[in-house]
């Protein structure tokens, strides 16, 4: 069921206590507004961490360029150079503010807006860990794909806009890029739900364990396959290269945001790379293993038996491992999508549609209706577990 | 607690008003501090330092609107299919995969056979071929 | 309470982006305020506990349809020509007095009509129906499809099977004929 942030912490008796002493208090049913504050202040540090993430994304950028390029790079404000996002910031916020004449006034201020709802909306099913998920929606995978398509609609208003040609093709072209690559993007989600059974992302995670051999990567070869179709549609919905022609710098002078100047171009920047974030967030969540820790740290019950701590503590001490895994393994694959865009040269426009159409399409249906026929044939177990119970089998005939 | 409880919405809420205050903030705070200088040259569009010629609205081509009419029938097919796999692990564990796997396959099937229609003919091509406008020619004869 | 604010909002969404949409004279920001009032209808399903549905109206209707209008406005061009091909001017329907009057004449007319048959379903309801609690709707509306409303499922690929033919057929570039 929906499960929330408040749920989780309704768990410890403090909270419980509070609630009654201010429905005594106030006259009224308090939970509601406990539950409002509880999740402002998550929403606060959940959008002041996540911009901080977005914000190093393009430090890490700079700097893993740098590295693969054998130069430098930022190195000057702050040690190592890493406050170089927050001069950037102020630099950006200090620039003047540039409308082009004839431009589309109320568009214009619109579609940075919109990109950045698109992306901060995705933040609420993100699961950070099992207790500190905002709000875990019953739909909550097919909730993500609809709000992160919202950033196709700002991306193709911005260059419509600006009443520039360059903004326009790379509006349009990026409109077209976004809402083609959803379609493998989607039908490999549609895959997973299948070996797990649920759409929320409590469900997706839990049909998973901590150790490699239990995540949905390696459960049967066609979520194998899946993984990579699901990678590179989720590197081409972000405009990153290889795929980035909508901004390219050398082809479109800079594509929807060409006339974008100071912080409304920082904003759809910002939105990026959160946007990034989110999708490697998600692909951690489908195929490997999201927040489970090995050896079922987790849950914090090996804590309870062999230390006899207090079950809240050892709760909560579960929850921070299980964020650390979830933060490590998106970190891991924010770094790849880095590293793939230092590497790879852009494809052309026609090569990016016949990849998604005549490629990764036929490829993620192939995944589909493979997944399903593992379901039915081997019921729904995975590789490992298959090799393990025949060992087994084996084993015991001896 | 009432037991019709829409609370779990609220980050969803929450979250789209903060980005409303975190865009809209920014932008205020810049226009208190930022100069506003505003001269004719540069507010005209950039087209490579030469002054723009003609209106950015007056090109359009039809594969965008055919790329947009084909994702919006997958996107309609992947939002049916979502449900029926949710529901799948359950009809497998009592045994009736077998009819859902032959409907699945089925609803499956018929939008491939469209894929291929499209593929065969051409719309899904970013640039029209000669081939395929040959062939159009040819059948005229 | 939060229900309540909820309900307001996505009320205040749906009949304000209606009613800019009908207002505005330009056909873009028509597009945009649609997009809004679309929100608006997710948030009402999601007041209603139908979450799979608000969550389908926001990734078909807000994330492709209004993709798809754009799209279309800039193929027809519906932001330039006011000449039509006859040389006459083309007068907007959007925005004036002759669209408002016909408009109200029509919604004042649905509203008698939806309000007589409504009148005949309420007089039977003797008591006031009981909210259930927020049930999931994903695995009902699965199951459904699977069992009882297998051929609708099997249908509706059918009926999207004719649309992306006939969309790729309208929208194919002419033949010229070569005498």
């Amino acid at each position: 069921m929906n499960s929330t942030v408040v749920t989780y912490l309704s768990q410890s008796k403090e909270l419980t206590n509070a609630i009654s002493w201010l429905t005594k208090a106030l006259g009224f049913d308090a939970s509601s507004l406990v539950a409002f504050v509880i999740f402002l202040v998550a929403c606060l540090i959940v959008v002041g961490v996540m911009s901080t993430i977005g914000g190093l994304g393009t430090y890490a950028e700079r700097k893993i360029s740098a590295d693969l390029q054998m130069r430098i790079g930022p190195n000057r404000v702050g040690p190592y150079g890493i406050l170089q996002f927050l001069a950037d910031g102020v630099k950006m916020i200090l620039k003047e503010d540039i409308i082009p004449s004839g431009a589309d006034r109320f568009t214009f201020m619109l579609a940075p807006f919109l990109c950045l709802v698109g992306v901060f909306a995705t933040l609420a099913v993100i699961p950070f860990s099992s207790g500190f998920i905002l709000a875990d929606l019953n739909v909550g995978i097919f909730y993500l794909v609809g709000m992160a398509s919202l950033v196709g609609v700002g991306v193709f208003l911005g260059g419509y806009a600006s009443n520039s040609k360059w903004s326009m093709l790379g509006g349009m072209r990026g409109a077209s890029q976004i809402i083609s690559y959803e379609i493998p993007a989607t039908i490999t989600i549609i895959s997973i739900v299948l070996l797990a059974g649920g759409l929320s992302m409590g469900t997706l995670i839990g049909g998973q364990g901590g150790m490699p051999q239990e995540w949905y990567l390696f459960h049967n070869p066609f979520a194998f396959v899946g993984f990579f179709v699901f990678f590179i549609a989720a590197l081409a919905e972000t405009n990153r290269a290889p795929f980035d022609l909508p901004e390219a710098e050398s082809e479109l002078v800079s594509g929807y945001h060409t006339e974008y100047s100071g912080m409304r171009f920082g904003l759809f920047a910002l939105a990026e790379y959160i946007e990034v974030f989110v999708v490697c967030g998600v692909a951690t969540a489908l195929f490997l293993g999201g927040y489970k820790v090995p050896f079922d740290l987790g849950t914090g019950a090996i804590l309870v038996e062999k230390l006899g701590m207090d079950e809240m503590l050892a709760k909560n001490i579960g929850q921070l491992l299980e964020m650390g895994a979830f933060f490590t393994k998106t970190f891991a694959l924010y770094y790849v999508v880095i590293w793939v865009r230092w590497t790879l040269p852009r494809l052309r426009v026609d090569q990016l549609m016949t990849l998604c159409w005549k490629y990764l399409t036929p490829i993620a249906i192939f995944n589909l209706l493979g997944c399903a026929v593992w379901m039915y044939a081997f019921d729904g177990k995975s590789i490992y577990s298959l090799i393990f119970e025949t060992a087994a089998t084996v084993a015991g005939h001896h | 607690m009432s037991t019709f409880n829409l609370d779990v919405y609220m980050p969803v809420v929450i979250l789209i008003a903060l980005a409303m205050l975190v865009a809209g903030g920014s932008l205020l705070l810049g226009g208190l501090i930022r100069p506003h200088n505003p001269n004719k040259l540069k507010e005209t569009a950039y087209e490579c330092g030469e002054e723009p010629i003609g209106s950015a609205w007056a090109n359009f081509n039809v594969r965008f609107y055919v790329i947009a009419l084909v994702f919006i029938i997958f996107d309609v097919e992947s939002a049916l299919m979502f449900p029926v796999a949710a529901v799948f692990k359950k009809f497998t564990q009592i045994g009736l995969g077998g009819t859902l796997l032959v409907s699945v396959f089925s609803f499956v099937l018929i939008l491939v056979a469209g894929l291929v229609y499209c593929w065969k003919k051409g719309d899904l091509d970013w640039i029209k071929s000669f081939h395929s406008q040959a062939n159009y020619a040819k059948k005229d004869k | 309470m939060f229900t309540n604010t909820l309900f307001l909002l996505s009320a205040a969404l749906t009949l304000g982006g209606a009613i800019a949409v009908v207002y505005s004279q330009n056909l873009m920001h028509a597009c945009i305020y649609l997009l809004a009032s679309f929100f608006g209808v997710a948030g009402l399903y999601a007041c209603i506990g139908a979450d799979f549905l608000a969550a389908t109206q926001l990734v078909v209707y807000a994330g492709g349809v209004v993709i798809l209008m754009l799209f279309a406005i800039m193929l027809t061009g519906g932001t330039g020509n006011n000449i039509n091909r006859y040389g006459l001017e083309k007068i907007a329907a959007m925005g004036n007095k002759k669209t408002y009057f016909f408009a109200g004449i029509t919604a004042i007319l649905a509203s008698l009509i939806v309000l007589k048959i409504i009148a005949n379903v309420l007089k039977d309801q003797s008591t006031t129906a009981v909210i259930t609690a927020n049930a999931p709707t994903v695995e009902r509306i699965g199951t459904l499809l699977a069992t009882d409303h297998i051929l609708a499922f099997e249908i509706s690929s059918v009926m999207l099977l004719g649309a992306l033919i006939g969309a790729a057929v309208i929208s194919r570039p002419r033949k010229e004929r070569h005498d």
